[in-house]
């Protein structure tokens, strides 16, 4: 009994710390949503205080002004598409590498990964002449395929590490019983990886949904591929930027993706539980 | 075909679609942004003028600049690595505890990394400006008063602190990852053998957690030293050129200085000595790591 | 087993060609931009392309246009005046892109990509020339006649003074904005065209309990606003053009010591801004001076001009708002406004459409509709000559100023950004008392000849 309630306490000592600590981390986020319900004279007068009435105009203009259906389904089309390559092609690479001894595997690990160290800006130039060769630029799903390249390092780096927590024996008793690789990383690895695999979908659909750099050099030329962090953009100049507009656009913008993400999130924990009883 | 050509095959068949993508994507840029690194161009006219290796001379003798940037960004990376991954797995494992809100606190942590580094920037300046202001009036803690952006000394902490808010939800979810990963049957095998919450902690997870470190503190450590956006958000490098990091250097020299060529140079080189540091760093801790 | 390893494997690779193959069609159809470079080489092939002359403005003919420019504070004004072109050329599609983030960066990308814009923008002046080689020159086209002489002289090469390399998009006007309430209340009648009388008045707001000056240090192009007052009077003094003045720092002929305007006005004028304004000088950027100046807690706003009224008014719309030169000498005639164009489009001299791409802008500027359009929709100062009556009071009183003792030099134009971005790191150094004031002036005259002397 005592120790029952001992936990009990513990726990909710916990929650209340998080809460405070939330509070804090939260605070700038929270200004951000509550400056775009107001005008813009109210914004740069003083960004602390309240709105002084509620106000859903800034919402209403931004919705209109960005188009936002048309933007968030070429927003869905590029990062669905950006998604499903990465996640293949890295698990595929991450499991063979990880399993597989000898120098080509070290080789091509160390090939994959290390390019999370080359800065974008240093090839921004030359990217776009080598992308215009591959007619990868200046369309959506060019711009997903752009993606695959761009987040295969990390998640295969990612996915690697994690493969390492995978039993071995599981898949040798897979290939005793006559299955092809291809089968044992299918049937059996692959399902063990849910859980980090959710949590490379998770980080990836964050990145892509919400990056700027590259949809900007790629597909900001025509309204018909824009994104929805391109186009809270236009609100941004160096010496006017429409604060209003362009905190209301940003918080839409990055809305959808935080949905997705307490989504996902529980896929992490019931992944792991479901791959726990199997192994 | 002998059993060990398939094997081989199989292994360059399954590993060959992400080499060749990341060979389009970032090798082939990289590559030929080196050549210009031969040249003199200021990444406007249509000709560039070979100048053979004059671009890294330049970087090694006079390099003022390129240099203090280096310390800077060394600073910054070991303050980052270091705070992002201790505050990240000691949330990381209390936000792994059972309780109903513990999706949406994870939601809450996460926000900030995928904010537009403008909106960053712009609430972050008004919070280090008037919010402060405010918070003295109050408390009247000279503390407060400091000039967190514009005085020179106290700039770095302002961008490595908003550096480390900023994408400590990436590590929290590369950690919660990790935790969720330990096996439940040998953290029970602890708790029947008589461990301690404490001991169960450190004696069992975090052992058994070595690969999220290795996936985490190599991440990081790149992140640290490519650091970028963050210092263009809050300060573009000042006051003065107090937080000018390497990256934010490179792209000073090539894009407002017009000098492309040495530009390139400067980020073939800085990529060199990250490659040597992050290889010294992860063959360290691959060595570490627990097999089960 | 290892047939269906490979064709999976296949099936991948294919689905990925696949979808590249998709990629490239309907970037072909959806973003007609991409299609330049394929377009360029087919006219390579045929040296008859139509050179510009033998093509009359044929406004049916279909045409589009890719206008990728900065400043995205017009983009609404921008936008409707396409939606106007829609009417009188229904067949040339503009297609319109803009950015502020890392705009020169972009632009440098597609120009090496082969995606020149027939559209694109750079700062006038200086840059004109550095731009010069994919741009056409607009002399003698209709639009020579409506643009004001003043704008005018910036589209020009400043390598030899001549042609006509941009049109501006907007005039503007630079100088000390001020609180015409605040300096009533402290009894300041005339504002303070002297830099003794400057500091008096510093002196009187202070006492009254108010903030002199709201400075903005943190952004780097409030010091090029800010010096290239003080650069005119000093290129006056000496008895030189300020361009001259301009190329003997970049040839490193000059020493800031020589010029007591720059090394004694100028550095004086900062550090009594410094003293005189925001609590921390190097946080305060554009929007923490908007704050202080619109909400009436500082009387004069450092670094700005005719941009920032429509932004003050939104925070307070009885705002009393007064414009003048920077008392940058002990000379009141040189208190000047400066006015002039620091933004100019460029058109691609090599596009496939510069026909439609010049029709466009000389409808934009001799057209009713499009002389109309400056003031009327986007609300700037005309770079055309027009009667029309502006409503900002930083325009109708630098219209004033400059009808009555002259305007000055826009002087930042005859240097480019990159040295500016320089000079203000260098001030902040200076600022924050990272050098002193010797070290800023050998840090300028070393870094002024070695980004801007190359060029």
């Amino acid at each position: 009994m005592r120790r029952e309630t001992k936990r009990k306490v513990r726990k909710w000592m916990l929650v209340i710390c998080l809460l405070v600590v939330a509070c804090f981390y939260i605070y700038p986020v929270f200004l951000m949503v509550m400056n775009s319900f107001k005008p813009f004279g109210e914004i740069i007068g003083d960004v602390l205080a309240f709105p002084k009435s509620f106000d859903l105009s800034n919402y209403t203009y931004v919705v209109d002004k960005m188009k936002y259906l048309l933007l968030f389904r070429n927003n869905v089309i590029i990062t669905v598409i950006g998604i499903l390559g990465i996640v293949v092609f890295s698990s595929m690479a991450a499991f063979i590498l990880e399993r597989r001894e000898g120098n080509y595997c070290k080789i091509a690990h160390t090939i994959i990964i290390t390019p999370m160290l080359i800065p974008f800006q240093a090839i921004m130039i030359t990217l776009l002449k080598s992308m215009n060769v591959l007619h990868l630029s200046g369309s959506k799903i060019g711009l997903g395929i752009q993606y695959w390249g761009f987040g295969i390092p990390m998640a295969t780096f990612i996915i690697f590490n994690f493969m390492k927590t995978i039993p071995r024996e599981l898949d040798e008793s897979a290939t005793i019983d006559g299955a092809s690789t291809f089968r044992t990383f299918v049937s059996i690895i692959f399902p063990l990886l849910k859980s980090v695999i959710v949590t490379v979908i998770v980080l990836d659909v964050m990145w892509i949904w919400n990056d700027f750099l590259l949809p900007l050099l790629m597909v900001n030329s025509n309204n018909e591929t824009k994104t929805l962090v391109l186009a809270a953009y236009t609100f941004v100049g160096q010496m006017n930027t429409k604060w209003n507009y362009a905190l209301t656009a940003m918080v839409l913008a990055i809305v959808p993706s935080v949905i997705v993400f307490i989504l996902l999130q529980k896929y992490i924990v019931e992944g792991v539980v479901a791959g726990a009883v199997k192994g | 075909m002998s059993r060990k050509a398939k094997r081989q095959l199989e292994t360059v068949l399954f590993s060959l679609p992400a080499i060749i993508l990341v060979c389009l994507m970032m090798y082939l840029p990289f590559v030929l942004s080196g050549y210009y690194s031969l040249t003199e161009w200021n990444g406007i006219s249509k000709e560039a003028r070979l100048i053979g290796l004059d671009n890294f001379k330049t970087i090694f003798v006079e390099s003022g600049d390129f240099l203090s940037s280096i310390w800077f960004t060394t600073r910054y990376t070991v303050f980052f690595v270091i705070f992002s991954n201790i505050f990240a797995l000691a949330l990381a494992v209390a936000l792994t505890k059972r309780f109903r809100a513990a999706n949406f606190f994870r939601g809450i942590f996460f926000i900030p990394y995928i904010m537009s580094m403008t909106i960053v920037g712009f609430i972050w300046k008004f919070i280090f400006t008037s919010g402060f202001e405010k918070l003295y009036e109050i408390t009247e803690w000279s503390l407060w008063n400091y000039s967190w952006l514009g005085d020179t000394k106290l700039v770095f902490y302002s961008v490595a602190f908003v550096g480390v808010w900023q994408s400590l939800g990436f590590y929290i979810v590369l950690y919660i990852a990790g935790l969720q990963a330990v096996p439940k049957d040998v953290l029970e095998a602890a708790v029947v053998d008589g461990a301690t919450g404490r001991q169960k902690f450190f004696k069992v997870t975090l052992p058994l957690l070595g690969p999220s470190f290795t996936t985490c503190i190599f991440m990081s450590l790149t992140n640290g030293l490519k650091v970028f956006d963050i210092i263009l958000a809050l300060t573009k490098g000042g006051p003065g050129t107090a937080t000018n990091s390497v990256t934010l250097q490179i792209y000073k020299e090539a894009f407002t200085n017009n000098n492309y060529g040495l530009g390139s140079a400067q980020s073939i080189v800085y990529f060199l000595f990250v490659l040597i540091i992050t290889q010294l760093v992860l063959k360290g801790f691959s060595r570490k790591e627990v097999d089960l | 087993m290892k047939k269906k390893l490979l064709s999976a494997l296949l099936c991948t690779a294919m689905t990925a060609a696949l979808l590249a193959g998709c990629g490239g069609s309907e970037g072909g159809a959806e973003a007609p931009a991409t299609e330049a470079p394929a377009a360029e080489d087919a006219a390579a092939e045929e040296p008859a392309a139509e050179p510009a002359a033998e093509a009359p403005a044929a406004s049916d003919e279909e045409a589009e246009i890719y206008m990728f420019i900065s400043s995205p504070e017009y983009a609404d004004a921008i936008n409707t005046l396409i939606e106007e072109y829609k009417n009188v050329a229904p067949n040339v599609t503009i297609n319109y892109e803009t950015t502020q983030n890392d705009y020169p960066t972009l632009l440098k990308a597609k120009l090496n990509s082969g995606e020149v814009p027939e559209i694109f923008s750079s700062t006038s002046g200086k840059e004109i020339d550095v731009y010069k080689e994919y741009s056409f020159d607009l002399s003698g086209q209709a639009l020579e006649s409506t643009m004001q002489p003043a704008v005018a002289s910036m589209m020009a090469s400043p390598e030899d003074g001549s042609g006509l390399y941009g049109i501006a998009i907007k005039g503007n006007y630079f100088g000390m904005i001020y609180n015409k309430a605040i300096f009533d209340e402290c009894g300041i009648t005339e504002f303070p065209t002297t830099f003794s009388d400057l500091e008096a008045a510093c002196e009187k707001i202070s006492a009254a309990g108010y903030k002199p000056f709201t400075t903005g240090f943190n952004e780097w192009w409030v010091f090029k606003h800010v010096g290239q007052h003080f650069v005119n009077a000093a290129a006056q003094n000496a008895g030189i053009s300020t361009a001259e003045l301009v190329a003997k720092f970049e040839k490193g002929e000059a020493k800031v010591s020589d010029y007591p305007e720059l090394y004694d006005n100028f550095f004086n004028f900062i550090d009594l801004a410094v003293k005189y304004g925001d609590d921390k000088p190097l946080e305060t950027a554009l929007d923490g001076e908007l704050s202080a100046f619109g909400t009436g807690k500082a009387a004069m706003i450092c670094g700005q001009g005719a941009w920032v009224e429509a932004d003050l008014l939104a925070i307070d719309p009885d705002l009393q708002i007064g414009f003048n030169g920077y008392p940058v000498t002990d000379n009141a005639a040189q208190c000047q406004v400066i006015g002039g164009s620091d933004q100019a489009l460029r058109i691609s001299k090599d596009s496939e459409v510069l026909q439609p791409t010049l029709d466009f802008v000389n409808w934009w500027y001799t057209s009713d509709y499009g002389k109309a359009w400056f003031t009327d929709v986007a609300g700037v100062v005309p770079p055309v000559v027009s009667d029309a009556e502006s409503t900002f009071e930083v325009v109708k009183q630098g219209d004033a100023l400059s009808a009555e003792k002259g305007a000055a030099d826009l002087s930042i134009c005859y240097s480019t950004d990159s040295w500016h971005q320089t000079f203000g790191e260098i001030m902040q150094s200076y600022i924050s008392g990272s050098v002193d004031k010797d070290g800023a002036c050998a840090q300028i005259e070393e870094q002024w000849a070695a980004i801007d002397g190359a060029n």
